[in-house]
């Protein structure tokens, strides 16, 4: 276990096995009411290639601010954000963005669904093999032809990891991307991703309300404090893949890390009070 | 936005909602409706001695009606020139209106120069009485087909121009984070999500620009011209056929009902997602 004071922590330049240097980040925006939010305090992580990140926090603390920071939708305050070695700047092709709730667009079938990417902003590459190939791996093989409203919320968020996926991106940037299903269908997405991580080794950043997805998933759990987000701790998870939920809840480790990210956020409601 | 919203009320009341307008021609509470509506006609004429050039009765207005439909398409007496005239003029009218109101609508939606530019006067029109510019523009295109055409343009520009305008500023912020985080193109953009997005408000705007077109052009007949549904009127009326001029009018309601039966038809082939979607 590793817990690091970000405020002491020495600046390092980003080493050659950094994927996404995320340096003394802060960010203030101005609400629509007009009062100035300041979302994100000094933020600082280092994420290594092929890397299973998740991001767990109270509602509100930030996570998904960082989230659209490296996905370069907004621009930060202060700091320094590289996505291998590149200043950020906007949206990068090396990045796939999965969203809460899939978005996918209700007017397309799910095979252009999952397409879109290799039709728009300059690409033009054949669809064809890499969609069905995509497609298959998630189970949506049959459902290509489906539109978004025919099938339910667990497949159309299969549909939205794939439209991620299409560009074959180095990095996946989750937001909450199983936030809206029930526990079940979460558990098996979880199985699933857990699978395609370990088939391709992306590197994933994903945030999350729940202790128990963020321990099933991550090599490393990041857990953030209330707004101006900082980071509380950096946990690894040293439990061995692949992981199951039956395995995983006896494992010790499980039941150590989980202790200790529900002391750090509840703390961090009291203090909130 | 919210201002926006506000002060365009009355064209917006049409705005998309999938629960509107189920009673269709198949709906046997609209045929109810018609029945009693026809035997309360009748009831009234027998019974309280309406004379006949304040409310004709059923039989004279179908005579009417006949004499109109059972001749040759050619013939000058029939009410098929005229409908033809009318409704060619309508069409052109609304092709054009519908077309500008698109174009200059997404511009205000995509350009906010061009939206503070255009919508104080597109407001300003929009509050006046367009069937009072109507005389104004007979004076500037004749008492031929252009006048006609002019005043359906105008009538159809105003419902699709803040429909779209509406409609294409209504899409999800997700939706367009997405097309973002994915580099597209500002005009990928408004033609992936946006106009897609847009497209029931665009028919809704569609829906009211048809009648509103046929309503221009017999407004404009009304103030001058050799044919068109518009004369049929004003000639009966100048001879007192009130049957001829409420036979005149059940064509026009037919054309109407017909008219927006056919964008409903073409809505539902267009916007298929949003019909499935409340099964």
């Amino acid at each position: 276990m590793l817990m690091m004071d970000v405020e002491t922590a020495p600046r390092r330049a980003a080493p050659d096995d950094v994927l996404i240097a995320i340096d003394q980040v802060s960010k203030t925006y101005v609400s629509a009411s007009g009062a100035s939010v300041h979302a994100l305090s000094r933020i600082s992580l280092d994420i290594k290639p092929g890397e299973f990140v998740c991001v767990v926090g109270p509602s509100g603390c930030g996570k998904s601010t960082l989230l659209r920071l490296l996905a370069g939708l907004d621009g930060y305050s202060e700091g320094r954000l590289l996505l291998d070695g590149e200043t950020v700047a906007g949206p990068s092709r090396k990045v796939g963005v999965v969203f809460q709730a899939a978005n996918l667009l209700p007017w397309m079938t799910v095979r252009d669904n999952v397409g879109l990417p290799l039709r728009v902003g300059g690409q033009h590459a054949p669809a064809g093999d890499r969609i069905e190939r995509l497609l298959a791996v998630t189970g949506l093989g049959d459902f290509g032809d489906k539109y978004p409203y025919e099938l339910s919320g667990g497949m159309q968020q299969r549909a939205g990891i794939c439209r991620a996926l299409a560009r074959d991106p180095e990095i996946l940037l989750m937001d909450e991307p199983f936030g809206a299903l029930d526990a079940l269908t979460r558990e098996r997405l979880n199985l699933e991703l857990q699978r395609i991580w370990q088939e391709n080794r992306k590197t994933i950043l994903l945030i999350t309300h729940s202790i128990s997805e963020a321990i099933f998933l991550a090599d490393r759990v990041i857990v953030m404090s209330a707004r101006p987000g900082r980071i509380l701790a950096d946990l690894h998870v040293p439990i061995p893949r692949p992981r199951t939920f039956d395995d995983i809840v006896l494992h010790p480790d499980y039941a150590r890390l989980a202790k200790e990210v529900r002391g750090l956020l509840n703390a961090q409601e009291h203090g909130h009070d | 936005m919210t201002d926006l919203a506000n002060v365009a009320a009355p064209a917006l009341s049409s705005t998309p909602t999938k629960s509107r307008r189920r009673i269709s021609l198949g709906s046997p509470i609209a045929w109810i409706g018609l029945a009693v509506l026809i035997v309360s006609w009748i009831a009234a004429v027998n019974l309280l001695n309406i004379p006949s050039y304040i409310l004709p009765k059923p039989d004279a207005v179908l005579r009417a009606l006949w004499s109109g439909l059972a001749v040759s398409p050619t013939s000058p007496l029939g009410y098929y020139l005229p409908l033809w005239s009318t409704l060619s003029n309508a069409a052109v009218g609304c092709a054009i209106g519908v077309g500008l109101g698109l174009v200059i609508g997404s511009l205000m939606a995509e350009v906010e120069a061009i939206e503070r530019l255009v919508m104080p006067y597109a407001f300003a029109l929009q509050s006046l009485p367009k069937v009072a510019i109507a005389p104004l523009i007979v004076i500037w295109f004749g008492f031929g087909d252009g006048s006609k055409i002019a005043i359906s343009a105008l009538l159809s520009f105003f419902p699709v121009l803040i429909n779209s305008f509406t409609g294409l500023r209504a899409v999800e912020p997700e939706r367009i984070d997405l097309m973002r985080s994915l580099s597209a193109s500002r005009f990928e953009t408004y033609r992936i999500v946006k106009l897609p997005n847009a497209a029931p408000f665009i028919f809704a705007g569609l829906d009211m620009a048809v009648v509103y077109a046929l309503l221009g052009a017999i407004v404009a007949e009304f103030l001058g011209a050799q044919r068109g549904m518009g004369v049929v009127i004003t000639q009966a009326q100048a001879v007192s056929d009130v049957a001829g001029v409420f036979a005149a009018l059940i064509i026009l309601g037919v054309l109407g009902i017909v008219l927006h039966g056919i964008v409903r038809w073409c809505e539902a082939r267009v916007v298929h997602w949003g019909a499935n979607r409340n099964k």
